[in-house]
């Protein structure tokens, strides 16, 4: 019997990808009743730990051998497979998953595709960056680029890159001299030194025109250019840089970013490292979207948007699994992970499909699942690996017994898919 | 219960130097995953009369998997997009995994790889405390190699931190600690204090000599080397400490490689890619070979090990620790470059390189890691390596064999490379060694083996592990090294008649030395000032 009211400490949060491991889960009867050291986001991640338990097939309760068989037929008999990584998984699960999409010669894709100027531009240059821990003990200039952590990342500031003392910061936010660059609408940190305004149409030029003063040259001699200018040489004289930009989508409806403003980031960040040194710190969501990257790129070479339909990976960054619902070229899928976190275009694009999810609340998916396998949520429910936006692996410490889990589950399916 | 698999190699020409053996014709006895004295005479036989029968292959130092080897692979879809790798068709259960290639292969294709050439064992030869979780997780998805990883010392704020205060004891106790704590198996050292300074940010981008100060006077280069190879030794751990020197790269670097193994001298310590630390000529100034000069202290120093670390023409990967290093490489080659400051460790960089036979300096390069090879008396402390994917992949060991092994097709090679910065290399001199078979078997299992420690590897004497290679003869070596006829792993026929039939996981070597555990709060207090990672959530599994 467990007692009344138990504590487990160390835990570490998915509400997004700052991955703070220093959470302490207060359980009382069962029930997560605090989340001591959370964040807003972290604490509705955890939420009250109560998921759903059931399996269904064709929206019918169904034995667990029997979603399998189902899930198997649905699979196998397809033409064009998806398979698609969701949030709330572990590194474990993740790794069960891509060899099903192996195994199936399906097309695989995941929340990494939203994040895909990033991940792309990455390609194309490579990055100059640094795990969050060493922006915290370095940097002493820190340029919100266009974004404020606060909504997305709440404690990005306090744990990583504002607050803490460090090695070379050792008085912390008083160490650190803070400039927000606001972009159109998109507004770095509230709470800065300084501020920097660019209209969003000249965002990659005055990146560019950053990069030309860096590298030494003359700037344009555009007046409206002269603030670029002026914060690129601000950015020389620090010691250590951290630039730090958002790598997700905006919220729905805001104006998608230039699709080479990611390039020009980067690039940014590798010309200071001549002059001084600078990290970009792309911020990135939760739910462990950081693992699925990491392990689609050691088991395929590529970290997203991967189709197996050839017996091998090819890489298809223009087509991902949205792009693919939507041409109507697949015919039928296998969601794992949480079905909440789904693109919309994904999710509307599995509605008319059969349809297996597996993973966190797959019961609750707003389509309708041929058959849908509740899990636990990784971190809560189930242990594992997570990986924290900057590719720190972390363990996952389960607070709570819930229902079966998804490791296990992937990999029961997966010996079916094999047998 | 069920009985051990036997198996007997009946009547193969035997390379088991270990032992003394050379292309005896012998028979090999295995029962289950162990080498055994002898079997019944009804055992099943695997006829390989005709055939050169040696212990698996064992690679000390390549990048095949965490953290930096899969930024690297994130950074070069190109080289995946061309070299496709369909899932094996295995002999039992369903068929292996799909991959792809490139200088950074993804992990399934790794083990595959490898195990194609011969090879049951890889040392991953650099990998990040923080990030060793990642690391054992693809080794988990490297299948058939038996795998450790070698852990990054030297430049982590912790360690100089108690260099700097004197504390020689609690930095051995914290290495003792970090091995367990990672599930590690050698201490490595990768530009002693170089990469510290790089991190630290400011005019001093790198260390350029054993004596320059890495934040306090006391902290040297020479104070880390000193400070890390005595605690391997005191440790008694299997593999003396791997040493990556400080100027990688860099013309006249030869010097400090010297002064490094002066500094160590009586010790034991593992000197790694050599090749890349042997130039004369002036730093910034014309480059030469120092080749032998350095491989005449190594064989003179029998506390001395090495591995060479040879480039070989074709595409290649620069993946390191050394941050400071790929920063210069990115600015004069305008490749793509990696840098991630990885925080209270270590660095990590990756520019993808090609080695031209045109170009002058990759064909110095080239010579001098022949030069080592040819000029190195004991082959036992001088180990083949490229230091994959660095100085090229793996996957031309087989090229390298034969140009160790033919001298006449080495001759035939040097006529088609930039000579300009060849002058005073020994390789111009018409070296005439050619490795002999038992030598090749020394320098790729043999003395690999016995340098990491690992008594069950290397030989095929009773006990040993039952990771064999079988080759068909055949004059050209490339040829022969290139395609095993079988290679057994750990009892399993893992490649038959040249084609993948199994792949079983591989087994993991690991160290847990002994430590203090007055070592513990210095640690927690240090994590609880500067970690972002929980003390207790750091270790890779929970320690006792």
């Amino acid at each position: 019997m467990s007692a009344p009211e138990r504590t487990v400490e160390h835990v570490t949060c998915l509400g997004c990808g700052c991955a703070c491991d220093d959470i302490a889960v207060v359980v009382t009867h069962g029930q997560i009743t605090e989340a001591r050291s959370a964040c807003g986001l972290g604490r509705e991640w955890f939420g009250d730990g109560s998921v759903p338990g059931e399996t269904r097939v064709l929206a019918r309760v169904a034995r667990l051998d029997q979603a399998l068989a189902a899930a198997t037929q649905i699979l196998t008999g397809a033409a064009r497979p998806l398979v698609y990584l969701a949030a709330d998984v572990s590194c474990e699960t993740q790794r069960e998953t891509v060899a099903i999409a192996d195994r199936l010669h399906a097309a695989l894709d995941g929340l990494g595709a939203a994040a895909a100027a990033g991940v792309l531009a990455a390609q194309r240059r490579g990055r100059a960056s640094a795990t969050l821990g060493e922006l915290r003990q370095r940097a002493d200039l820190v340029v919100f680029w266009a974004v404020d952590p606060g909504e997305r990342y709440p404690r990005y500031t306090t744990r990583y890159a504002l607050e803490p003392q460090g090695l070379a910061t050792p008085e912390g936010r008083a160490s650190r001299r803070v400039i927000a660059v606001d972009v159109g609408t998109s507004h770095g940190l509230p709470a800065a030194d300084a501020r920097v305004s660019i209209a969003s149409g000249d965002e990659v030029d005055a990146l560019g025109v950053m990069r030309a003063t860096v590298g030494g040259r003359t700037g344009a001699d555009d007046a409206r250019f002269q603030p670029a200018v002026d914060l690129a040489r601000r950015m020389m004289q620090a010691r250590y840089v951290a630039l730090v930009a958002d790598g997700e989508p905006g919220p729905a409806g805001a104006a998608p970013p230039d699709p080479d403003r990611a390039e020009a980031l980067v690039a940014l960040a590798q010309a200071l490292n001549g002059p001084t040194r600078c990290a970009l710190s792309t911020l990135r969501g939760g739910g462990n979207r950081a693992g699925a990257e990491a392990v689609l790129t050691w088991q395929t070479g590529f970290p997203m948007s991967t189709d197996f339909a050839r017996g091998h990976p090819e890489y298809r960054p223009h087509a991902s699994a949205a792009a693919l619902l939507a041409d109507g070229a697949i015919d039928a899928a296998l969601v794992v992970g949480a079905p909440a976190s789904l693109p919309e275009a994904v999710a509307r694009g599995l509605a008319p499909i059969p349809t297996v999810v597996l993973g966190p609340r797959a019961s609750r998916a707003t389509f309708q699942p041929a058959v849908a396998i509740d899990t636990g949520i990784a971190g809560i429910h189930e242990g594992g690996t997570a990986f924290r936006m900057d590719d720190v692996p972390l363990p996952l410490r389960p607070a709570l017994e819930g229902p079966r889990g998804a490791a296990t589950t992937a990999r029961l399916l997966r010996e079916r898919l094999a047998s | 219960m069920t009985t051990a698999t036997q198996l007997r190699i009946a009547g193969g020409a035997v390379y088991d130097p270990a032992h003394g053996v050379d292309g005896v014709v012998r028979d090999v006895c295995i029962e289950g995953d162990k080498v055994v004295a002898s079997l019944p005479p009804g055992a099943p036989r695997l006829d390989a009369r005709g055939l050169v029968v040696m212990p698996g292959g064992v690679d000390m130092h390549a990048h095949i998997a965490g953290g930096s080897v899969n930024h690297a692979r994130r950074l070069l879809p190109e080289e995946h997009a061309v070299d496709p790798a369909p899932a094996p068709q295995l002999a039992a259960g369903p068929r292996g995994r799909s991959g792809t290639g490139g200088t950074l292969p993804s992990s399934f294709v790794t083990g595959y790889r490898y195990a194609g050439l011969g090879y049951t064992t890889a040392m991953e030869a650099a990998v990040a405390p923080l990030t060793a979780r990642h690391a054992h997780a693809e080794l988990d998805d490297t299948p058939i190699l038996d795998a450790g990883c070698f852990v990054l010392l030297g430049n982590d704020d912790f360690l100089l931190r108690q260099l700097a205060a004197g504390e020689t004891g609690r930095a051995r106790d914290y290495a003792a600690w970090l091995l367990g704590a990672t599930h590690g198996y050698a201490i490595k050292i990768v530009n002693p204090g170089g990469v510290a300074r790089w991190k630290a940010g400011g005019s001093d981008r790198n260390v350029t000599g054993l004596d320059d100060p890495v934040g306090s006077s006391t902290v040297t280069p020479r104070a880390i080397l000193e400070t890390l190879a005595g605690a391997a030794n005191a440790l008694g751990l299997p593999h003396p400490v791997h040493i990556h020197c400080n100027n990688l790269g860099q013309p006249g670097n030869a010097a400090t490689t010297l002064e490094s193994m002066r500094a160590l001298g009586g010790q034991r310590a593992h000197f790694t890619h050599l090749q890349f630390h042997s130039y004369g000529g002036a730093s910034g100034g014309a480059w030469r070979s120092a080749a032998r000069d350095v491989i005449e202290y190594v064989n003179a120093h029998p506390e001395v090990s090495v591995d060479v670390g040879q480039v070989m023409f074709g595409a290649a990967t620069t993946v390191t620790a050394d941050g400071p290093v790929e920063y210069l490489l990115h600015r004069s080659t305008g490749r793509k470059w990696v840098n991630v400051d990885i925080e209270l460790e270590t660095g990590c960089g990756i520019v993808p390189y090609r080695y031209r036979e045109r170009a002058a300096v990759a064909a110095l390069q080239w010579a001098v890691g022949l030069e080592l090879f040819l000029l190195a008396r004991d082959p036992w402390r001088v180990a083949l390596s490229t230091d994959h994917p660095n100085g090229g992949s793996f996957r031309s060991y087989p090229e390298l064999i034969r140009l160790l092994m033919d001298r006449a097709y080495r001759a035939e090679q040097l006529k088609r490379v930039n000579h300009k910065l060849l002058g005073g290399s020994a390789l111009l001199d018409g070296l005439a060694r050619e490795y002999s078979l038992s030598e090749i078997a020394i320098i790729t299992r043999a003395g690999p083996a016995r340098l990491l420690g690992l008594s069950g590897k290397g030989h095929l004497g009773p006990g040993a592990d039952a990771d064999v290679t079988i080759y068909t003869p055949d004059a050209d070596r490339a040829t022969m090294f290139a395609t095993p006829r079988y290679v057994i792993k750990a009892g399993t026929v893992v490649v038959e008649e040249g084609q993948l039939r199994h792949a079983p996981d591989g087994r993991r070597l690991t160290v847990r030395p002994e430590y203090d555990s007055a070592l513990t709060p210095h640690l927690r207090r240090f994590f609880a000032e500067y970690a972002t990672v929980a003390f207790e959530n750091y270790p890779v599994a929970p320690l006792p």
